[in-house]
């Protein structure tokens, strides 16, 4: 509760023009981390988040006074993020003329082209199964996994009844589990 | 939010493996103190973009960031060979007498090629005239009657070309017309044509006619 206080004083700062700098600032160093995480383990590649990040936060800037609080700000901060990152995949899908599925064979070699990957260490593995999962899945499992969102928020940042996000989960925790075992 | 307990059990029950680790932070590395600067130099990037402040001249923005680069900016690593650019001509075009000549296309969006709208209305005049007087050459030249007098005569009744002989006094005479004064007529023939003819009808014809005895036959 504490935290939804803080976002609508830190909306009402950012409305303020003399404010405005100093609010946008503090927002983004209150998600900033979260932001990314969730971005990196969808685009793998540092540069490319980087990228991604600032995109949403020019956005997010652009559209902020016009937010409505009927919802939280981390929910549409997550559902901006997202829609960025599934639309820079669909760029680089046009640009190299490859499938998606190309495109996701593409972020498991960026893994192991990682100096630090270690084919044996779990963590990596992990990162591994990732990305052998469909899109979809793959966007719920890391928010339930990582974020620890729960479903209800997770609905509004994919536009997806719960249910049907629950399964989701479960069909991506069952295909991680198998590869895991298996490799 | 859930904890991360909740989330294990949840898992747990799904897949036990994965569920029976601790959540797995992804391994990735990311560049020292990414955190600390990102909110400044995101602030400087929309800064930049809301005022269209103008962008720094290459050479001052390179010496800002790097000296060193600066330096380096104007050493070229490529070498040519020697007097290349002396040496190196454009490709010269062939003289204007080789050149393939060029057609004009009148396009009319030349101002000296412009052609006034009155020559233009003559030019066409003359030719609409030239056209027309060779359809009218053309059409006289098929449809010239040429009157066949045998013709003529035919639709001429008996009575018609009796009145005109009367009124006219015309008198054939051989010689004027030789197809006809080159027959000759001998008794017999006299005799063949006006068999079928009553010597009361030759009377009626010509009353002054001496006539023999009985009929002409």
């Amino acid at each position: 509760m504490a935290e939804q206080t803080s976002d609508t004083e830190l909306l009402a700062l950012f409305r303020d023009p003399a404010t405005k700098d100093k609010a946008f600032t503090e927002i983004v160093k209150k998600y900033q981390e979260r932001l990314y995480w969730h971005i990196r383990r969808m685009l793998v590649n540092h540069d490319d988040s980087n990228d991604v990040m600032q995109n949403v936060f020019i956005r997010v800037w652009n559209a902020l006074a016009g937010f409505r609080e009927d919802a939280q700000l981390y929910t549409w901060l997550y559902r901006i993020a997202t829609n960025e990152c599934l639309t820079f995949l669909e760029q680089q899908k046009k640009k190299a003329s490859i499938s998606l599925s190309e495109v996701e064979s593409g972020l498991s070699n960026k893994i192991r082209a990682d100096k630090d990957f270690d084919a044996n260490k779990l963590e990596w593995k992990l990162q591994l199964a990732i990305q052998q999962l469909p899109e979809k899945q793959r966007v719920v499992f890391m928010l339930r996994y990582y974020d620890e969102m729960p479903y209800e928020e997770m609905s509004k940042v994919l536009e997806t009844s719960a249910g049907a996000l629950k399964a989701s989960y479960h069909h991506a925790a069952k295909k991680i589990e198998d590869f895991i075992l298996n490799h | 939010m859930e904890t991360s307990k909740e989330i294990l059990t949840e898992l747990k029950e799904i897949a036990p493996f994965l569920g029976g680790t601790a959540i797995l932070r992804p391994p990735y590395g990311l560049p020292a103190g990414y955190f600390e600067d990102f909110a400044e130099i995101l602030m400087y990037r929309i800064h930049l973009e809301d005022a269209h402040i103008p962008m720094p001249d290459a050479v001052q923005e390179t010496a800002e960031i790097s000296p060193l680069l600066a330096k380096l900016q104007k050493i070229n690593t490529y070498k040519v060979p020697e007097g290349y650019f002396k040496a190196w001509k454009a490709e010269i075009p062939p003289p204007e007498n080789n050149r393939p000549k060029l057609v004009a296309i009148n396009t009319g969006a030349s101002p000296d090629k412009r052609v006034s709208p009155l020559s233009r209305i003559l030019k066409y005049a003359v030719a609409a005239s030239l056209v027309g007087l060779l359809g009218i050459t053309i059409y006289t030249i098929n449809n010239r009657n040429i009157t066949d007098p045998l013709h003529g005569l035919t639709t001429v009744s008996d009575q018609d070309m009796a009145n005109y002989l009367d009124a006219d006094d015309v008198h054939w005479t051989p010689g004027i017309a030789p197809e006809t004064a080159s027959v000759e007529f001998t008794d017999n023939d006299i005799h063949t044509l006006f068999s079928n003819v009553s010597d009361a009808e030759l009377e009626q014809y010509h009353p002054d006619l001496p006539l023999k005895n009985g009929t002409a036959n």
